[in-house]
């Protein structure tokens, strides 16, 4: 040994700290109130409730940051999110000011733009596009300010049971097995922890939707976001596609979505048609980004980014039991979105069932309970809230759309181009020779008045 | 008699992370987040290799603001039994000379018996800190070291050293300065209970300049690096050419060989 006599006074102060016991072998196994399985909009809603009533929840992301992972196009619905937090640091790119649904046939476009005066103020229709990896990192931090701890590159493999209950999770981690009384699955969509745990059925490939979305910016126009989409300040636009012209024959829709200075470009449609039509992401992605009505929106953009990911479509019939004795599972991976072409929401979602799950925890463990029976009120005020009841009032519509697919995104879009070619046409015949015309053409492909008075009916309730 | 093997630790800019500015061309560290240095993860894998087959304690150390904290987090999480914290104003604008005179004197002032320390690091990959901690102490030092093995019966480390066209098995009387060759050590990820009390529940001890009785041999002033002076360099501008047929491709190349 080397003379330590003199010169080592620190080893004496290492011996001295060595005593800790939790320095040797630390153990936290039900430290925590609750373990929350991914730091998503879901999760981070579950832990910041149960933070802000005094939990000490712990949430396992296993990127490297939250939303490190996370594929999203988009817009953020706020309603809920801004009860919990305070919105002001929020990193939002802009607010949506525009909203545009458009039918693409092959080259033709028609489309309707919506720009309530209301969107431009406060709080804008709580609907911003963000970029989830800035969003979901500082939506986390709130969690974590408000007394959560974050873990992050720790993914949940698997759930420990004991005596049929659920008691905690195992993790990629040496010594990764983890105990808590409340387990939260807030996974996202490609559940693979719920599923293997036998929680919820596999997806089958016709609830899922697949979207492939690219990041794109315009390196030699400073101005080209403002000036194509004609936007002042920080208002932004949404647009939706629909028809042959954006996802091909598959059944979907296209977007684009205008963040601070770059776009969001996508598509999203059923998987079955990725699978048996032999359309990939990327082509479809490219095919809907040449189409003539967008192409000139997109001129010498750059590619910063592109992702592909999954979408459960499912609806309210799709949805997994969401109480298990000592878990609950939120967000996408309890099929919480609407995806039906006129609306893609999953964020409001995913944040409104958080939060029933977080505060239906808090009351529990207040009243020290634990087991399924706790936990019921969580789907029960689940049911009672907008959520369930938005997924039921369109679970019909996905299936009528996919039924009449070929008249509503292939033949109407073409007779309603050729009926304004017809109504609008610059020859020297009357205007009463193109209106009927036009007219004509409508009718033909709607099968008459009786066809069209059928179809009306067949989606009354989009209205009701 | 329990071995005390303390590893230099440093907070870098994420390499992955450090973008170029489009318009200066400089690159851009300040917006980039700071991670342990690479290399220094095989120096604790090392370490802790170590700590696997003889009686040890392996303690991280950071010569540093109280920011580069997480990297010492990251140390514990993955296995070591302590960390210190070196940092005082006192240090600002130090070079590698007093970097590694204080980092000399801390592992005295721990009782090291073993220094190890990464090859270099990302951001000012000098290599100098390491021979330097060994000179200022007078021990032992061996770099560019690909595998180590304890032997402590007889207070030696034998270590595999990479060198010109192979390698050379050397043995060093403790106490030794080792800097670990980068790649050699696949570092061992963090078990969860540890990472939770490291992030959490840890606090390192924390040692000033006074502390290691080197408060006026520190700092700016005594620092011999002079920056004489910084150039940005232009890339040449490369001729190229496209060939459609290898028959042209072949001419071409006799013609600028000959
Ligand atoms: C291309 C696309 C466009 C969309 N557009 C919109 C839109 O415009 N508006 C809208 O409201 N919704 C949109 N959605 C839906 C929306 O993204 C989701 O509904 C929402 O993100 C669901 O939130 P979540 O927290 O449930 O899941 P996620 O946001 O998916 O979060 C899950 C988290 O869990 C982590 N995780 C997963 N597994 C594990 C594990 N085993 N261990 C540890 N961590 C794990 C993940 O890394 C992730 O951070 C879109 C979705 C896609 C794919
Ligand atoms: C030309 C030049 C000028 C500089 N001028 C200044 C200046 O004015 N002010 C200033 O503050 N800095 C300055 N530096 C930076 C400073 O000298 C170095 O960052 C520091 O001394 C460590 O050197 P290094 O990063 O090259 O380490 P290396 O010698 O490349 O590091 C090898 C190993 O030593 C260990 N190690 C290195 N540094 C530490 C540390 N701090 N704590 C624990 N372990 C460590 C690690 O294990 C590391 O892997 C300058 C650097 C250069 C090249």
């Amino acid at each position: 040994m080397n003379d330590k006599s003199t010169q080592a006074a620190g080893a004496t102060l290492l011996d001295e700290r060595a005593g800790d016991a939790a320095l040797e072998a630390p153990n936290y196994d039900n430290d925590f109130d609750a373990i929350i399985v991914g730091a998503g909009l879901a999760g981070s809603a579950a832990a910041l409730t149960m933070a802000q009533r005094g939990l000490e929840p712990l949430l396992i992301e296993r990127g490297k940051y939250p939303g490190a992972k996370n594929v999203f196009g988009g817009v953020l619905y706020t309603p809920t999110i801004r009860e919990l937090t305070d919105l002001d640091s929020a990193p939002f790119e802009r607010y949506i000011g525009e909203k545009r649904f458009s039918m693409l046939s092959h080259d033709d476009e028609t489309a309707v733009s919506l720009k309530p005066g209301d969107w431009h103020r406060e709080p804008h229709n709580d609907s911003y596009t963000v970029f989830r990896g800035d969003f979901d990192e500082w939506f986390a931090e709130q969690a974590v300010e408000a007394g959560a701890t974050l873990v992050t590159e720790t993914t949940v493999t698997d759930l420990v049971r004991e005596g049929g209950g659920i008691v905690g999770v195992q993790t990629d981690r040496p010594d990764g097995e983890i105990r808590a009384p409340y387990v939260v699955l807030a996974e996202g969509g490609n559940s693979l922890v719920s599923e293997g745990a036998d929680l919820k059925a596999r997806e089958d490939r016709t609830n899922i939707a697949v979207a492939a979305k690219e990041v794109l910016e315009f390196p030699e126009n400073d101005e080209a976001i403002e000036d194509r989409f004609r936007l002042v300040g920080d208002a932004g636009v949404s647009y939706h596609y629909f028809g042959e012209g954006a996802v091909g024959e598959a059944y979907g829709g296209g977007f684009i979505y205008t963040n601070d200075d770059t776009v969001s470009v996508g598509v999203a449609y059923s998987l079955d048609d990725a699978a048996t039509k032999r359309q990939s992401p990327e082509e479809t992605l490219n095919l809907f980004k040449s189409h003539p009505a967008v192409a000139p929106l997109l001129k010498d953009a750059r590619t910063v980014e592109y992702s592909a990911k999954t979408i459960p479509e499912g609806g309210a019939e799709t949805m997994p039991d969401l109480v298990h004795d000592g878990a609950v599972i939120v967000g996408d991976a309890a099929g919480l979105v609407l995806n039906n072409g006129v609306h893609l929401e999953g964020t409001n979602m995913a944040v409104e069932s958080g939060y029933y799950a977080g505060d239906t925890i808090a009351k529990a463990a207040e009243n020290g309970k634990t087991g399924a029976s706790a936990l019921q009120s969580y789907p029960e005020r689940l049911e009672n809230s907008y959520v369930v009841q938005n997924l039921e009032r369109y679970a019909w519509l996905t299936e009528r759309v996919e039924e009449d697919r070929d008249l509503l995104f292939e033949q109407l879009p073409r007779a309603i181009a050729d009926a304004s070619t017809e109504y609008f046409r610059m020859d020297r015949s009357p205007k009463a020779t193109h209106a009927k015309a036009a007219k004509q053409r409508i009718f033909e492909t709607l099968g008459g008045w009786k066809g069209a008075t059928k179809l009306a009916l067949r989606y009354r309730k989009l209205v009701r | 008699m329990k071995w005390t093997i303390v590893v230099g630790v440093k907070q870098v800019p994420d390499a992955d992370e450090v973008g170029i500015d489009p318009d200066t061309g400089r690159l851009d560290r300040a917006n980039a987040p700071a991670v342990m240095n690479p290399p220094d993860r095989d120096a604790l894998e090392a370490a802790l290799s170590i700590k696997d087959e003889v009686d040890a304690r392996v303690v991280a150390m950071t010569m540093g603001p109280p920011m580069a904290t997480p990297v010492l987090e990251e140390a514990v999480a993955m296995g070591c039994d302590d960390a210190v914290l070196i940092t005082d104003r006192a240090f600002a604008g130090s070079d590698t000379w007093p970097t590694s005179l204080t980092l000399a004197r801390a592992a005295e002032y721990l009782g090291a018996d073993i220094v190890m320390a990464g090859e270099e690091t990302t951001d000012s990959s000098t290599g100098q800190v390491p021979p330097g901690i060994a000179a200022h102490n007078g021990w032992a030092q061996l770099t560019y070291v690909e595998d180590v093995e304890a032997r402590p019966e007889a207070n030696q480390l034998i270590a595999t050293r990479d060198v010109e066209g192979g390698y050379e098995r050397v043995a060093a009387d403790l106490p030794v300065v080792v800097a670990v060759a980068y790649g050699e050590f696949e570092p061992r990820p963090a078990p969860l209970h540890r990472k939770l009390y490291a992030e959490n529940d840890f606090e390192p001890m924390q040692l000033t300049a006074e502390d290691l009785g080197i408060k006026d041999e520190v700092g700016l002033d005594v620092s011999p690096t002079s920056v004489g002076g910084m150039e940005t360099v232009q890339p040449v501008e490369r001729k190229s050419e496209v060939i459609d047929s290898a028959d042209d491709l072949a001419d071409q190349i006799q013609e600028v060989m000959l």
